[in-house]
């Protein structure tokens, strides 16, 4: 992406992008497959929150895709759903960043909520009721995600 | 972000309709394969721990068991190979041509999890290998499933319990034919269009009956574990246990195409059925 913004330590985005694939992709004992949360969703999230100059719809769309050729499903569905998710953060970024971190939490439920929708309405042929499990653990999560990457953010000071 | 939709959009449309992603959705799957690769190995890690501080006595046990099956086997096995060539005598005479065994080469499942909602598993072997769309991955115990995707170093097997995979099986017992279809989430598959007076009964071994062309015959698929005939309904109501361990193996094989059953890239999203008869089609021409 061209920005005039003088910009440092891309690659910590990047890295934290790769470890948030990984973790999607990390085996968990049966009963907590459906509990996974959506990681790369949440860390998209927090950049685009906290550095909207960097990560944005480009960023989300082209996360989305690798996710999609990893998953094996239909090509560009999740490169949408992420698109949408990070277009209404960035649009918002400035009121979210001012909201305390149960109400940042509660817009977590809702966007990760799209995202679930989206994959459940273009992609899935089942409809159950754990293909929900995701949007609450992703919420719970929430505040410790944050907490991780404002650190990560500020150590390697990521501008 | 209107950008971004007509993106998707075209992406979708081009990878769905006109299968126009598939070089690209390979070479990228050849980039992710590392990541995957890497998600994979903590499991393996501890496998391989698990495997190196195993004592003694329980290797040795597990040693004297494994040559105690292996005797076991290799007895059977004699008998089986003087039954499979009085059978190969036996069509000779009816003038009936007798398959050879199918050669199979043996690849390892990657420990990561794909969405839980849609029966995949990704293995070790790709296109360096020879592996090819549509081609049947078999455990020690039965039928897994198929090839759907492949890459330059790993590839994409859709599982018999997926809901998109049919496969074309006969009763063991009395030679009936149907199709098996998956059923996503749960352990079961269930056998369709089957008329409520067919001849299934609780216990029936399904082994693959080799039309479509696309796996080799003779292969158990499943047991039949539940038959109903529900009022109202035109057909049976049958459920199948898996043969193949599908949720346990490591260690899965690759069945390698005989004397001439090259297969073209049929879509394998649909029933097994119609491509089967596609294939059948195709079969007359040669």
């Amino acid at each position: 992406m061209a920005t005039t913004i003088k910009t440092r330590n891309g690659f910590v985005i990047v890295i934290t992008l790769i470890i948030s694939i990984m973790m999607m992709l990390l085996p968990l004992p049966d009963f907590a497959r459906f509990f996974r949360p959506e990681w790369v969703v949440m860390t998209l999230i927090y950049w685009a929150m906290a550095l909207p100059h960097r990560v944005s719809i480009g960023v989300a769309w082209c996360t989305g895709f690798i996710m999609d050729v990893t998953m094996g499903g239909m090509l560009g569905v999740m490169a949408f759903s992420y698109a949408l998710a990070i277009y209404l953060i960035a649009r918002f970024h400035l009121q979210l960043r001012q909201y305390p971190l149960w109400q940042q939490a509660l817009t977590i439920l809702s966007v990760v909520f799209l995202v679930e929708f989206i994959d459940v309405a273009v992609a899935r042929t089942t409809l159950r009721w754990e293909s929900w499990m995701p949007v609450l653990t992703s919420t719970l999560l929430w505040p410790l995600m944050y907490a991780v990457l404002r650190k990560i953010r500020r150590t390697f000071q990521v501008t | 972000m209107l950008l971004a939709l007509v993106a998707s959009i075209l992406v979708f449309f081009l990878d769905t309709r006109l299968d126009y992603f598939k070089p690209v959705r390979s070479a990228l799957s050849t980039a992710v394969y590392p990541m995957q690769a890497a998600a994979s190995l903590p499991t393996d890690l501890t496998d391989w721990v698990n495997d190196f501080f195993q004592d003694r006595k329980q290797l040795r046990e597990k040693i004297t068991a494994m040559e105690a099956n292996n005797m076991l086997q290799s007895i059977r096995l004699q008998k089986l190979q003087s039954l499979e060539r009085e059978n190969m005598r036996l069509k000779e005479l009816l003038g009936s041509s007798f398959r050879l065994q199918e050669r199979v080469q043996v690849a390892e499942l990657l420990t990561i999890d794909l969405d839980p909602f849609s029966q995949q598993v990704v293995i070790d072997k790709g296109e360096n290998y020879g592996v090819y769309v549509g081609q049947p991955v078999l455990d020690a115990t039965g039928v897994m499933g198929q090839v759907t995707e492949t890459s330059e170093v790993s590839s994409r097997v859709v599982l018999l319990t997926d809901p998109s995979h049919s496969i074309p099986v006969q009763i063991n017992r009395n030679g009936l034919r149907a199709v098996v279809t998956g059923r996503g989430l749960g352990e079961y598959l269930q056998m369709d269009f089957l008329p409520h007076n067919a001849d299934v009964r609780e216990g029936d071994l399904l082994v693959t009956s080799g039309l479509g062309g696309r796996f080799p015959v003779g292969y158990p698929v499943g047991k039949v574990v539940s038959v109903e005939f529900p009022q109202g309904k035109p057909f049976a109501d049958i459920k199948v246990e898996p043969a193949a361990k599908l949720s346990t193996s490591r260690e899965v094989m690759l069945v390698l195409p005989g004397e001439k059953i090259q297969t073209e890239r049929v879509p394998t999203k649909q029933a097994d059925v119609e491509s089967s008869k596609a294939e059948i089609e195709h079969g007359d021409d040669n």
